[in-house]
């Protein structure tokens, strides 16, 4: 499967590295072509400026804001998102990829009179979350994970309707220890190499 | 009250742009101190960068890329937030916001690893938002926005403050009548605060 690697970490040296490493050397292991895509390493602006948000409902790829990301997007057949959670979601960078990237034309169609939206992601087969949280894990079922769902559920409803899905986290960041992080990522390898 | 309104939509022509700006005149009339973040207006950058994250714990450092933001936070009483739900959460500058403002030692302090919230100058939230999609949907998709503010956010400031949730859901379909019966909602809950 051709899968899109979505990682979004401002610090190169974080154990959120090692965390993507470990999920491409996985996948690449099981046969998958991965293709990376490192946000904060792009430099990404994920701020929609209002001429983009005024367009955005007739949206053609002639005025998408990032015509290469549009293109790896269709391509992709499964997404992978490596993130450290801020705040019970996705760090702004990654929360604006979505916002920016995900138009109307390469990833839903807005049908006309209304009712629900159209999706066009139907070639993602596989959609998963790789990430790690401050909060132990029963606030963040508490708070209700706001940012697994903004994906799993949200993102997900774009995708093709048996689109698989994993959610992979450790909680208590803060607390962690190099035997959590050594046992979170073969937890990874396992998980990834069954995708 | 001393009101803090933090308002993120990149357009001003737009109805959630008029839901600020009512907002604050009416918080006015009404005899709050009102202090407004127009976030696209001034330009805030979102994005936490490698030094702030790698600073994020020094409670004498973390602040000073923001601490004109952080004060603000800090003299306020009330929190009011106007904003667009894109894709079932903040846009991307609020959510920034967020991430570079609510920092260790500004909105918790973090004792042995455990969280302990202490934005307690807040004692009453508002959150005045639309969503393009009808509230079924938001519903199936597990309605991540109202979780923040029902949750998150009533977990951070003030125990026992109120926190009011007002959402106009199904925008795309809106009308005239729509939109007015919204913005008088939300009129009734500024005249209430």
């Amino acid at each position: 499967m051709r899968i899109l690697l979505v990682y979004c970490h401002p610090v190169p040296e974080s154990f959120c590295a090692a965390v993507r490493d470990r999920a491409i050397a996985t996948l690449t292991a099981a046969g998958h072509t991965v293709d990376l895509l490192d946000l904060y390493a792009e430099g990404f602006d994920p701020v929609m400026g209002a001429d983009e948000r005024r367009l955005y409902n007739e949206m053609t790829r002639a005025d998408h804001p990032a015509p290469d990301h549009a293109e790896r997007l269709e391509k992709a057949e499964g997404i992978l998102f490596v993130y450290p959670t801020w705040w019970y979601g996705l760090p702004a960078m990654l929360k604006g990829w979505l916002d920016r990237v995900w138009t109307p034309e390469v990833t839903f169609a807005i049908p006309e009179g209304g009712g629900p939206v159209q999706p066009l992601m139907t070639h993602v087969r596989f959609l998963g979350v790789v990430t790690t949280c401050g909060a132990p894990w029963w606030l963040s079922f508490l708070i209700g994970q706001p940012g697994r769902k903004t994906i799993l559920r949200g993102m997900r409803a774009l995708c093709a309707k048996t689109c698989r899905t994993l959610y992979v986290a450790h909680y208590r960041m803060d607390s962690s220890t190099p035997e959590s992080r050594a046992a979170y990522l073969e937890k990874i390898e396992k998980k990834l190499s069954k995708v | 009250m001393r009101v803090l309104v933090v308002h993120a939509h990149p357009m001003e022509s737009s109805f959630n742009a008029s839901l600020f700006r009512m907002t604050v005149a009416r918080l006015k009339e009404k005899g709050h101190t009102v202090d407004a973040i127009d976030l696209y207006k001034e330009g805030f950058d979102p994005v936490m960068s490698h030094d702030e994250r790698a600073a994020y714990q020094d409670t004498s450092e973390n602040r000073k890329p923001v601490e004109d933001h952080v004060e603000r936070l800090l003299a306020a009483e009330a929190l009011v937030l106007v904003y667009p739900v894109w894709n079932y959460g903040y846009p991307a500058i609020l959510k920034g916001w967020f991430d570079r403002v609510f920092l260790p030692g500004v909105s918790f302090g973090l004792v042995n690893g455990k969280v302990r919230p202490t934005l307690h100058n807040i004692r009453k939230i508002l959150v005045v938002t639309s969503y393009g999609g009808s509230r079924v949907r938001a519903f199936l998709m597990g309605d991540p926005p109202r979780k923040l503010a029902q949750r998150m956010l009533r977990a951070t400031v003030r125990p026992g403050a109120s926190v009011k949730y007002l959402a106009h859901y199904s925008m795309n379909l809106s009308t005239v009548a729509t939109r007015q019966a919204f913005m008088s909602r939300v009129e009734a809950a500024v005249d209430r605060f």
